[in-house]
C-alpha cells in the first residue's frame, strides 16, 4: 500500500515537473536565458554568433570541396570579384569596385578596390585572381569548378595588366555571363603557389592545416577547427567592407559553427538559445514548435518565400533499366505520366504533406524562382475521369476488377518507388500519392532506402520510380545544365542517355542556346520553351512548392533569409547580435 | 596467471582482426560507396578519382589485404569524410568516449549495485519503488532518454544541451576547459548510465536474493554475524560472480561508444564517428573504428576475467591448475 502511494506521489511529481518545464514561457519557471527582445534598433559591433550544421568540413580548399559547408565557409572566409546577392539575385561589385565590358561581351576589365589586403596583411593583387583561375584549370587540381567556369567547353581566362586590374576573357558568348564569376573564389598566391607548382594543390588546405597557413578575403578567418565539434571563426582584421554608415564590417567579433549531427537536438538547442541560427530552413514538422518558441519571445520566425525546389517524382526512362519488363511499353508513353498529373489533387497534397504550407506547381521551376518562373506553363488540373480516359487511350484499363489498371496482356501498372529513409515529408508525400493514384488504378509501393543506397540505385539506373528533391545553388537554369542536357551527369530520369528522345534533343538545343545567349530577355523566351516541352512530356512530375520558414534567435540582427542556402550566413558580414 | 593473460591477449588480437576485417568487408559489400557522399550530381571524373584514392576499384578481398598490410605498420588509411589520417581521428574520439564511458560506468556502479543490494535483501515500499524506476529506465530506449535529457537541459538551462565543451572554452586555460568538460559530461553520462545502473540493480538484486537463501548465510547468521556484516562481507561477495561477467561486457560496450547517445548529445566520441563513417561508407574509417571498438571489447573481456579471478576462488584454483 505504502509502495503504491509512494509510486503515485513520485509519478505525480514527475508529471507536474514536466508540465512546468513544458509550459514555462522561458524554460524552468524563469530560469531560461532568453529575453523577449525583438529585432530592430541600430546594429553594433562585437559579440559572437553561434550557428550549427550536421557535419564538419572535409577540406578548407574551396576548389575541391563541393559540400554545403564548403560553400558556407567560402562565404565566411573568402572573396570574389563580384557576387550574386542571394536576396535580390542581382550581380553586385565585391572585390572589384567596377568593371567595363567589351562590345562583344567577351572581355571584362575589372578594377580592384584600392588597399585590399589578405587576412594575413599581404596586399591583394590582380595576380591572385590570375593564379586562382590557373589553379582551377590545373589538370592535377581537377577542380569541379572547371565545369562552372567554362563556356562552350572552353575555360575562362584572365590576365593582369597591373596590380589593380584584372581582364577576364570569355571564350564564347555566355548566357549567365558575369554570374559565373560568383564561383571564382580567389585563393592567395603567396600561400599556395608552391603547392600548385608541386602538383599538390588539391591536397592543400586540408582540415588539419594550421589556421596560420590559411588566408582569405572574407569577413572572417578560421581560428580553430576541432573535428566533429566546432569551427571558430574570428573577425578578419583586414576586411575591406564598410556598412552604409561607415562602420567597419563585419559587425560580429566571432562566429562559432557547432557540429550537431541530430536535427531534432539542433532544434532544441535553437529553442534554448544555445544556437543562434542554423544553415537550413525549418522542416515542415518543425514549424509548430518554432512558432511556439516565437510566441514565447525566443525565436524570430521568418517566412522566406516559396522554395525554388520541389519534391520530384519520376519513372526511370532508361530502356536498358527495364530490360525485358513489358511495363516499360506504357511507362515510356507521356500520356501515362500525364494521367498521373491529372490524377493528383495538388491542393489536397499540399494540405496533407506540407500541412497546407505549399502551392500547386506543374513544372520544375517554382514561383519561388522569381527570375525564371513561367506562370503559363501547361497545367493538368485535378480530374480523375480525365486521368482514366488518358490511361484508356493508351490501353490501360482495370480489366480484372482488382482496382489496378493493366494493358491488353494483363501487365499491371504497379510500381515500387524508392525514396530516402527518415525524411518525414518524402514518406508522407509517397503515402499521399499512393492514396491519390489508387482511384485511377495505379498502384505504388514506397521503399525508403538509406541515402547512400538510394544514390547508388539512382546513378546505376536500378529502380522503377523515385521520389526525391535536389538542391540548387543558383536560380539560373545554367546551374542545372547537368540535369537538362541528355548528356548531363544528372539527367536523372535517363542516366547516360545515348539515344535521346526527339523532345530531349529539342531541350538540348534550346539549353545550349540559352547558355550562349547574352540577351537575358531572349534567354527567358528560350527557357519558356524548355519548360513547355518539359510540361508536355513530364519526364519528372512536380506537385507543390513548399513555403520556406526560417527560425533564428531574436538577438540576431540583420538577417535577410534567402530561398537558397545558406539561408542567413550568405550575408554574414552584416549580421550582428544584441 | 601469466599464461592466462597471454591467452586472453591472443584472443583479443584475434577479436580485433576479425572485427575490423569484417567491418571493412561489410562496408564494401553494402549498397552504395563513399562516392555517393559526393551527391547525385557528382561529376564522373570526381567519382573516378575518389574510387581510385580509396582503393574501391580493387576487389574487397584485395582491398582488405592492402589495408591489413598497412595497418600492421599502424597506417590505417585516410578518412574520406575528414580528409585526414584515420588514426588521429580515432585516437581523439576514443579518448572522448573513454571519458564518457568511465564516468557512466562509475555512476552506474555506485548507484546500481548498492540499490541492487537493497532491493535484493529487503522487501517493502522503498524496494518496490527502486524496482519500478529500474524497470522504467530499462524499458525506455536510449534514443528517447537522450532526447528527453537534451530537452530538459535546453528547457531549463541547468546543463549544456550538448557537445563536449562550450564556445567559451575556446580561449580558456586548461583548468577552465576541464571544468567546462565536466559541465557537459552529466547529460550524456546520465543517458548512458541510467539503463546500465538499472541493469546492475536488477542483476545485483537477483544475485543477492539467491545468495541470502544459501545455507552458508544461515550458518553465518547462526554464528551471530550481524545482518549488515552478513550482507557486505558474505552475501555481496558471493553474489559478485554473476555481476563480474556482465560488468566486463558493459565496459566493452560502453568503451566502444554508444552512437545513439553520442549522436543526439553531439558528444564527439567513437560511436558517433563510427555511425557517420558507416553512413558515408567511409571504408577505412569504419575499419579503424571497428578495430578500436574491438580493442575496447577485448579490454572489457580481460577486465571481466580479472574481476572474476579476484572474486571467485574456484576460478583462481582452476587457473592455477
Amino acid at each position: 500500500m505504502k509502495a503504491r502511494l509512494l509510486g503515485i506521489v513520485v509519478t505525480a511529481a514527475i508529471l507536474a515537473g514536466g508540465y512546468w518545464v513544458w509550459t514555462s514561457p522561458d524554460g524552468a519557471g524563469g530560469l531560461g536565458r532568453q529575453n523577449a527582445e525583438r529585432e530592430g534598433g541600430p546594429q553594433h559591433r562585437g559579440g559572437q554568433l553561434v550557428t550549427s550544421g550536421r557535419a564538419g568540413p572535409r577540406t578548407f580548399n574551396r576548389f575541391v570541396g563541393q559540400d554545403q559547408l564548403s560553400s558556407v565557409l567560402s562565404m565566411l572566409t573568402m572573396g570574389h570579384l563580384l557576387r550574386v546577392n542571394l536576396s535580390t539575385f542581382e550581380v553586385e561589385p565585391w572585390l572589384a569596385e567596377k568593371w567595363d565590358a567589351s562590345a562583344d561581351n567577351l572581355t571584362y576589365t575589372f578594377h580592384l578596390r584600392p588597399g585590399l589586403m589578405w587576412s594575413d596583411g599581404v596586399p591583394f593583387t590582380a595576380d591572385d585572381v590570375v593564379f586562382s583561375l590557373k589553379a582551377i584549370f590545373d589538370a592535377k587540381t581537377g577542380s569541379y569548378l572547371q565545369d562552372v567556369l567554362s563556356v562552350d567547353g572552353k575555360p575562362i581566362t584572365a590576365d593582369a595588366p597591373d596590380a589593380s586590374t584584372v581582364v577576364i576573357h570569355f571564350p564564347a558568348p555566355s548566357g549567365p555571363g558575369l554570374r559565373l564569376l560568383d564561383s571564382l573564389w580567389v585563393m592567395p598566391k603567396h600561400k599556395l603557389e608552391s603547392a600548385l607548382a608541386a602538383g599538390t594543390f588539391a591536397k592543400a588546405w586540408g582540415t588539419d592545416t594550421s589556421p596560420s597557413d590559411l588566408a582569405g578575403m572574407g569577413p572572417f578567418v578560421i581560428r580553430e577547427y576541432v573535428p566533429n565539434q566546432r569551427i571558430v571563426l574570428d573577425r578578419n582584421p583586414h576586411y575591406w567592407r564598410k556598412a552604409d554608415d561607415g562602420t567597419q564590417l563585419p559587425y560580429l567579433d566571432r562566429i562559432v559553427y557547432e557540429v550537431i549531427p541530430d536535427q531534432d537536438a539542433e532544434l532544441l538547442r535553437l529553442q534554448s538559445g544555445d544556437v543562434d541560427l542554423t544553415q537550413s530552413e525549418l522542416r515542415p514538422d518543425d514549424y509548430v514548435p518554432a512558432k511556439r518558441a516565437e510566441d514565447q519571445g525566443k525565436l524570430k520566425l521568418a517566412e522566406v518565400g516559396l522554395s525554388p525546389k520541389a519534391d520530384a517524382f519520376w519513372f526511370n526512362l532508361k530502356p536498358e533499366a527495364w530490360k525485358s519488363d513489358p511495363r516499360f511499353a506504357f511507362v515510356r508513353k507521356r500520356e501515362f505520366r500525364q494521367a498521373i498529373s491529372y490524377a493528383v489533387d495538388r491542393e489536397k497534397y499540399a494540405e496533407n504533406v506540407y500541412l497546407g504550407a505549399a502551392v500547386p506547381i506543374w513544372g520544375p521551376v517554382t514561383p519561388g524562382n522569381t527570375l525564371w518562373f513561367w506562370p503559363d506553363v501547361p497545367r493538368y488540373f485535378h480530374d480523375v475521369n480525365k486521368a482514366k480516359e488518358v490511361l484508356k487511350s493508351i490501353g490501360l484499363e482495370d480489366r480484372n476488377g482488382n482496382g489496378v489498371v493493366e494493358d491488353a496482356q494483363g501487365r499491371e501498372a504497379r510500381f515500387t518507388v524508392l525514396t530516402q529513409r527518415g525524411v518525414g515529408w518524402y514518406e508522407r508525400g509517397l503515402a499521399e500519392l499512393r492514396t491519390q493514384l489508387a482511384p485511377v488504378g495505379i498502384a505504388i509501393e514506397a521503399a525508403p532506402l538509406e541515402n547512400a543506397a538510394l544514390i547508388q540505385r539512382m546513378l546505376g539506373s536500378d529502380y522503377e520510380a523515385m521520389y526525391q528533391r535536389f538542391g540548387t545553388t543558383d536560380l539560373d537554369p545554367a546551374s542545372e545544365l547537368d540535369m537538362w542536357l541528355s548528356s548531363g551527369d544528372a539527367h536523372f530520369w535517363h542516366m547516360g542517355d545515348a539515344h535521346p528522345e526527339p523532345w530531349e534533343t529539342e531541350i538540348d538545343a534550346l539549353m545550349k542556346s540559352n547558355m550562349t545567349t547574352p540577351d537575358q530577355a531572349k534567354r527567358k523566351e528560350i527557357f519558356k520553351q524548355v519548360q513547355r516541352i518539359h510540361a508536355e512530356n513530364l519526364p519528372v512530375l512536380y506537385f507543390v512548392a513548399p513555403r520556406m520558414y526560417y527560425a533564428y534567435n531574436v538577438r540576431v540582427q540583420g538577417v535577410k533569409p534567402s530561398v537558397l542556402r545558406p539561408v542567413a550566413l550568405w550575408n554574414a558580414d552584416m549580421l550582428s547580435v544584441r | 596467471m601469466i599464461r592466462f593473460l597471454l591467452r586472453r591477449l591472443a584472443f583479443a588480437l584475434l577479436l580485433v582482426i576479425a572485427v575490423s576485417s569484417s567491418a571493412l568487408l561489410l562496408t564494401r559489400l553494402a549498397p552504395g560507396d563513399l562516392t555517393t557522399e559526393l551527391g547525385p550530381r557528382a561529376r564522373a571524373e570526381d567519382i573516378a578519382r575518389a574510387r581510385e584514392r580509396f582503393d574501391l576499384n580493387r576487389s574487397p578481398v584485395g582491398q582488405l589485404g592492402g589495408w591489413a598490410l598497412r595497418a600492421a605498420r599502424f597506417d590505417f588509411g585516410d578518412s574520406f569524410l575528414y580528409d585526414r589520417p584515420v588514426s588521429g581521428l580515432i585516437r581523439r574520439a576514443a579518448g572522448n568516449t573513454a571519458v564518457l564511458a568511465i564516468t557512466a560506468l562509475a555512476v552506474a556502479t555506485f548507484v546500481g549495485i548498492p540499490l541492487g543490494i537493497i532491493t535484493g535483501s529487503r522487501r517493502g515500499g522503498m524496494a518496490a519503488l527502486i524496482r519500478g524506476v529500474s524497470l522504467l529506465c530499462l524499458s525506455i530506449p536510449p534514443l528517447l532518454t537522450s532526447l528527453l535529457l537534451v530537452f530538459l537541459a535546453s528547457r531549463t538551462g541547468w546543463l549544456p544541451a550538448g557537445g563536449m565543451t562550450s564556445v567559451e572554452a575556446v580561449d580558456a586555460g586548461w583548468s577552465a576547459w576541464l571544468l567546462d568538460v565536466m559541465r557537459h559530461l552529466p547529460l550524456p553520462a546520465l543517458a548512458l548510465a541510467l539503463p546500465l545502473a538499472a541493469t546492475f540493480e536488477r542483476l545485483q538484486a537477483q544475485a543477492m536474493t539467491e545468495t541470502i537463501h544459501q545455507p552458508f548465510v544461515t550458518a553465518a547468521l547462526a554464528r551471530g554475524v550481524t545482518w549488515r556484516q552478513l550482507l557486505i562481507d558474505h552475501a555481496w561477495r558471493a553474489s559478485l560472480r554473476s555481476m563480474c561477467a556482465v560488468y566486463g561486457l558493459a565496459i566493452g560496450a560502453l568503451l566502444s561508444g554508444s552512437f545513439v547517445v553520442e549522436y543526439v548529445t553531439a558528444w564527439p566520441g567513437l560511436g558517433r564517428l563510427m555511425y557517420e563513417a558507416l553512413r558515408a561508407r567511409d571504408v577505412y574509417l569504419v575499419a579503424g573504428c571497428a578495430a578500436m571498438g574491438g580493442v575496447f571489447l577485448a579490454i572489457g573481456s580481460v577486465v571481466a576475467d580479472l574481476l572474476l579471478f579476484a572474486a571467485d576462488p574456484r576460478v583462481r584454483e582452476a587457473t592455477a591448475e
